[in-house]
């Protein structure tokens, strides 16, 4: 007789190569993402230069943040889909809203196999879509998103600076200051950005890497004494 | 109604004394009962076209397709039993994707036409399935050759074609093919010329009223897999049809004479 | 009857390339009774003719809902039919779990097609002997579609399956400009008329609530797929005994035709506003 052995098993516990936050904001023509170029191994800088966003098809960008290596599979994942779609032919569209779902599905199934894809995805699309799924499958539309340590420290912002009819520029020099300061305060932040928008009709553009200009240092003595308190 | 190979030709598992396979032979016989199907390998893409045979009316204007996209960059066109050809076409999607899964590139269609047609020589060797009645056009773009078209037959063969035709007009078709210069035939070329092959290979009198199904992955539509705008189609199916007459025209004071030679033919004896 | 030597399993090819078994089971869906698609340019309906095997069972179910944009007749062996039918309402729920939208009819039709054409390739299963006429409604429009045994599926603007179907196909073929271009209540009409033309040979039978049952969807007001039975079905069938021959005798662009019929006078408050 042939017994079948339990042998116990660990899946991975914790991401090793990371991404930090991702932002994006719902502007009146159209979304807007952002978030640095940092892979870091730990605490050390390791990747500094990698981009984290993804375009699947004319309209959508993903973005996102937490362990990279998943995060390829994940772009590839949406490719495949995209191509799958591709092939069918049949008049039905993939929507952004679409692919929000499948992600927060897909993620969502992972982790109930409690071998999860330890990342946070932004979506943005044409038609203003905006949402986020998190490695739990947590799916969220929203006019504003902050992943990672960015639900803390942007967030906050970003709700006071929004508002109705807020342009695509404007809401661009706003996630540009939130990453600033998201440089300053978190420690897995890198001043080197990109930024990505979809315009209602489905124009994408995402930038190359660029530097954030117009950073303050002069009061970080101040910050770390009143920490100290 | 009893077969050639009668007694030897019942299953795939059997040779016949003269070591003839007759149930793949058979196979072949549904391919070659189809619309004809063609695919040409031109200087700047691949063009397939199928000869969609439209059996009544109640039909939906370019519905039950024949030409399939696989990948972004290969498409395929069904010569026989549709619905075999349909279970080729989701085979070599996945077989497409694994591909890309494995190694982060595009399937070479001569690899997919090979995986193919090891896919179709299994359903060729046990007695519990059937091989496919249908052969498969695969056009592509290779990212080293350019574009390509392979054939796999319900054997299981698989082969490099510069221009191929199965299904009720291949007779005729073959020939015409044979006359291209594939040196200098660009895609907007062939799409005309195949129009005019396949209407002249019909019985007008005969067959089913058709429509012309036909996409291409071209220069023209960067490498990818596309339909041939219908508007190309419908006008190169109108210079056929007028072509034709012409041609009919000229010939048929001779047409004429040898149809009366045949009855009298046929009164002697 | 000549006995052919190919035609006992669907592993085995005739000398001309056909596969009779597969061909037998196209037969299955002939001995149903008829159902009849038709699809215009907003709608499309399914009228279905019920049997009931004895004075004490049912009339036996013709048309099954599968999501809510989407309606199934059926004819030939009603347990293949309840294999796929069932097969098609996952298929729809995971659609709609994965991607949070209605799945496009095309994509439903094409899963059964593969899924019928498996069982046409090896012995171990038989083709599923059943005939489907799929009605639905998507982003592209109003979708009407016939699956078969044999694994092919046909994108159609009408058709009729099941027994004495050939004379209800004829009358759609010879509508068919009329159809394309029909209202709602036109286009429940010309299913009526053409389910009629299958009755011609027995003269006792007739449509009634009992064994006509008639299944609508379409777009605007019409997107859920609605199945009319037993009362509900009264006023449609009320309204179409105003007769074929207005109907007939109306040109495609012509109007809506419940002209005077003084024996249905009274039926004629059952017709529906366009």
């Amino acid at each position: 007789m042939h017994s079948v052995k339990l042998v116990p098993c660990e899946l991975t516990t914790e991401p090793i190569v990371t991404g930090s936050s991702v932002l994006g904001v719902q502007c009146a023509d159209g979304v807007v993402l952002a978030c640095d170029t940092l892979a870091s191994y730990g605490s050390l800088a390791r990747f500094q230069r990698v981009t984290r966003f993804h375009q699947p098809a004319a309209g959508v960008v993903i973005a996102g943040g937490g362990e990279y290596s998943d995060l390829q599979q994940l772009f590839r994942i949406t490719d495949n889909v995209y191509r799958q779609e591709f092939c069918h032919e049949d008049g039905w569209e993939l929507t952004p809203r679409a692919l929000h779902q499948y992600l927060s599905r897909l993620l969502y199934a992972r982790r109930s196999r409690l071998d999860p894809l330890y990342n946070t995805v932004a979506v943005a699309g044409k038609g203003r879509f905006l949402g986020m799924v998190d490695m739990y499958g947590t799916a969220i539309e929203t006019n504003l998103v902050a992943t990672g340590i960015g639900t803390l420290l942007a967030l906050p912002l970003l709700r006071k600076r929004w508002h109705e009819g807020l342009t695509m520029d404007d809401g661009l020099a706003c996630l540009e200051d939130c990453l600033r300061v998201l440089y300053y305060r978190d420690c897995r932040a890198l001043r080197t950005i990109q930024v990505a928008k979809v315009s209602d009709s489905g124009e994408t553009f995402i930038s190359e890497p660029y530097d954030l200009g117009n950073l303050q240092w002069k009061v970080a003595h101040a910050v770390t004494e009143k920490l100290m308190i | 109604m009893a077969g050639v190979g009668s007694g030897y030709d019942l299953s795939t598992t059997t040779f016949s004394p003269e070591g003839r396979v007759y149930q793949v032979e058979y196979a072949v016989k549904a391919v070659e009962q189809s619309g004809t199907v063609i695919g040409v390998r031109c200087v700047d893409g691949v063009v397939l076209a199928v000869e969609n045979l439209r059996s009544t009316k109640l039909l939906q204007p370019n519905s039950l397709r024949r030409v399939f996209a696989v990948d972004r960059h290969i498409g395929i066109a069904i010569a026989g039993i549709g619905p075999d050809g349909r279970q080729m076409v989701s085979r070599a999607r996945s077989e497409a994707q694994n591909f890309r899964n494995v190694y982060a590139e595009e399937i070479p269609p001569s690899l997919l036409a090979e995986r193919l047609a090891s896919y179709a020589h299994v359903y060729s060797l046990y007695w519990h399935v059937r091989p496919f009645g249908c052969a498969i056009l695969i056009g592509g773009w290779d990212e080293t050759s350019g574009p390509c078209l392979y054939i796999v037959e319900p054997d299981g063969s698989g082969y490099k074609y510069r221009a191929y035709a199965n299904g009720k007009g291949r007779t005729a078709v073959r020939t015409a093919l044979n006359k291209l210069n594939f040196d200098q035939l660009t895609c907007a070329d062939a799409v005309s010329e195949i129009a005019l092959m396949i209407h002249q290979s019909r019985d007008i009198a005969k067959d089913k009223p058709y429509e012309l199904e036909m996409a291409w992955i071209s220069e023209v539509c960067d490498r990818q897999f596309a339909r041939v705008p219908m508007s190309l189609i419908s006008s190169a199916r109108q210079r056929a049809e007028l072509e034709h007459q012409q041609m009919e025209g000229d010939a048929s004071p001779g047409a004429d004479a040898a149809e009366a030679a045949g009855t009298n033919v046929m009164e002697e004896s | 009857m000549f006995r052919s030597q190919y035609d006992t399993d669907v592993t085995t090819f005739s000398p001309q390339g056909r596969l009779l078994q597969v061909e037998y089971a196209m037969e299955a869906v002939k001995q149903g009774s008829a159902v009849v698609g038709v699809r215009s340019s907003t709608h499309v309906v399914l009228a279905t003719l019920k049997r009931s095997f004895s004075d004490l069972a049912w009339h036996q179910r013709k048309i099954v809902s599968i999501d809510e944009h989407i309606g199934v007749a059926i004819s030939g062996i009603a347990a293949d039919a309840r294999v796929l039918t069932k097969r098609m309402r996952d298929e729809c729920l995971q659609h709609r779990f994965v991607y949070g939208s209605a799945m496009p009819v095309s994509r439903l039709v094409n899963v059964i097609a593969d899924l019928c054409q498996k069982c046409t390739q090896r012995v171990s299963r038989r083709p599923y002997g059943v005939g489907m006429l799929i009605a639905g409604v998507d982003e592209t429009g109003p979708r009407l579609f016939q699956t078969c045994p044999s694994g092919e599926a046909y994108d159609l603007i009408g058709m009729a399956l099941g027994s004495r179907s050939q004379s209800a196909r004829t009358y759609l073929e010879r509508h068919d400009e009329e159809v394309s271009s029909a209202t709602r209540e036109e286009l429940i009409r010309h299913a009526v008329a053409a389910l009629r033309e299958t009755l011609a040979s027995t003269r006792d039978l007739t449509l009634t609530a009992e064994n006509c049952a008639i299944g609508v969807v379409g777009v605007g007001s019409d997107t859920r797929f609605h199945l009319y039975e037993y009362e509900e079905v009264q006023p449609l069938l009320d309204a179409c005994s105003l007769e074929s021959s207005p109907l007939q005798s109306a040109s495609a662009g012509g109007a809506d035709p419940p002209a005077a019929d003084p024996e249905a006078t009274d039926d004629a408050t059952m017709q529906d506003a366009p």
